[in-house]
């Protein structure tokens, strides 16, 4: 995980609340969800599994989650959050929009690049549970187009009909899903200057985009 | 196949499903496909077929490799959208049965768009990475289908079109076709595009 697993509580009497034994439960239960479900595939994880790997009683799983869909739909929320959080940051740091924006994809890439079960779980296994992924992955994906669009400067030539923010989150997404779902998510931070002019493209044509994009190298 | 897969997806699909709305023996069934997989793996390949022939049919007979391009995309939209089952199937459920699949589409699409251009003497210049613009167009489609919005496909017309001849002819004549295409389907639809044209052909669609 992009975070390291969260510790587990020592045995016995430690003195923290209920509330605090629960909510260190559920980071584990989430880490050990993501990673489980990334190894083996939705389908043949079970909530035994989970427990294993988490190690959390039964018990203490089915007072923080209906069911093993509940969990791996929490699991989702909080990766995607986590990244969202990142990729936000970045955008909003120092430098020119171009600037900024390698510095977004650069964010990006090393996130699933860090920890390639959590972005396998987040793009690929997590399609399993059915209808309720679409939702999911099309908010999170107008979450990305938001930030882009809050951040936009002001002199970018005008795209026509194009929905230009939309390809260009559609861009990186679609690059990284490829990646993730062929195994090479280690490798994606050395896609960052051809990603970068793919992105701009849409935005500012091909020879300004590449003059942004290859430009630091 | 189809139908069941529209009607329930494709994981609450049963074999008593599929043979009650073929009116075919189970035995049949078993003689001709050997397990639900299968059956549903020869659907997706006669979707792929039907779309393929629109396109090719679109892209007949064009000036130019861009127009073509344009074209066979604006046919392909309105299929989906007439037959919201049909892309069902080859987004929606087959990436839930197996979400590599979907790479195939673009080992498929890509070289027939690419071979536009041979064809007519012109050298692809890959401007951009085709793949990558594939990969954005299939996930916008993807998005209005899983969201059951396919009869809103046609809106997309513009930014597919656009992504489908970038790669090959670059930014600007990508920028062109995608407004040619936005005024032809602004003038298919006439004024106030009806809402009811939408709903009618999704419902034959679906019957159908």
């Amino acid at each position: 995980m992009t975070a390291p697993a969260p510790p587990r509580l020592p045995r016995g009497r430690h003195g923290l609340s209920r509330a605090d034994v629960a909510s260190s439960q559920r980071e584990r239960l989430v880490e050990a969800t993501a990673r489980v479900t990334a190894e083996r595939g939705y389908e043949a994880t079970t909530v035994a599994d989970i427990l294993t790997a988490s190690g959390v009683g039964r018990e203490s799983f089915y007072e923080i989650f209906s069911d093993r869909r509940d969990c791996v739909l929490a699991a989702h929320q909080t990766l995607l959050d986590d990244l969202i959080a990142k990729v936000a940051a970045a955008y909003a740091g120092d430098g020119d929009w171009v600037e900024r924006c390698r510095a977004t994809l650069a964010v990006l890439l090393e996130w699933f690049a860090a920890d390639p079960d959590a972005g396998r779980f987040l793009l690929v296994e997590v399609a399993a549970v059915g209808p309720e992924f679409h939702s999911r992955f099309e908010a999170g994906f107008d979450r990305f187009v938001a930030i882009i669009d809050s951040g936009l400067p002001a002199d970018l030539p005008d795209p026509g009909p194009l929905p230009t923010t939309n390809l260009a989150v559609g861009a990186a997404i679609s690059r990284v899903y490829v990646e993730v779902a062929a195994g090479r998510s280690e490798d994606l931070p050395r896609l960052l200057p051809q990603l970068t002019y793919e992105v701009l493209v849409p935005f500012l044509g091909e020879d300004a985009a590449r003059e942004a994009a290859f430009a630091a190298l | 196949m189809v139908d069941c897969c529209a009607e329930k997806t494709y994981a609450e699909t049963t074999i008593a499903d599929l043979v009650s709305r073929a009116s075919v023996s189970r035995t049949t069934f078993y003689k001709l496909f050997s397990d639900k997989r299968d059956c549903f793996d020869a659907a997706v390949t006669r979707c792929i077929e039907r779309l393929a022939a629109t396109l090719a049919q679109a892209a007949d007979g064009c000036d130019s490799p861009a127009e073509a391009t344009r074209r066979a995309t604006v046919a392909g939209l309105e299929l989906l959208a007439a037959e919201p089952a049909l892309a069902l199937v080859l987004s929606g459920d087959v990436v839930g049965v197996d979400p590599r699949r979907v790479d195939r589409y673009g080992e498929l699409a890509i070289p027939a768009v690419e071979a536009l251009w041979v064809r007519a003497g012109e050298q692809p210049r890959k401007h951009s990475s085709p793949g990558l613009a594939f990969g954005r167009a299939q996930l916008l489609v993807f998005h209005e289908v899983a969201a059951g919005r396919a009869d809103h496909l046609p809106e997309l017309v513009p930014d597919i079109v656009y992504l489908a001849t970038a790669p090959f002819a670059g930014h600007e004549e990508g920028l062109r076709q995608a407004r040619l295409a936005a005024e032809s389907t602004a003038d298919a639809a006439g004024p106030g595009r009806a809402p009811e044209a939408a709903v009618g052909a999704t419902a034959a669609g679906v019957s159908s």
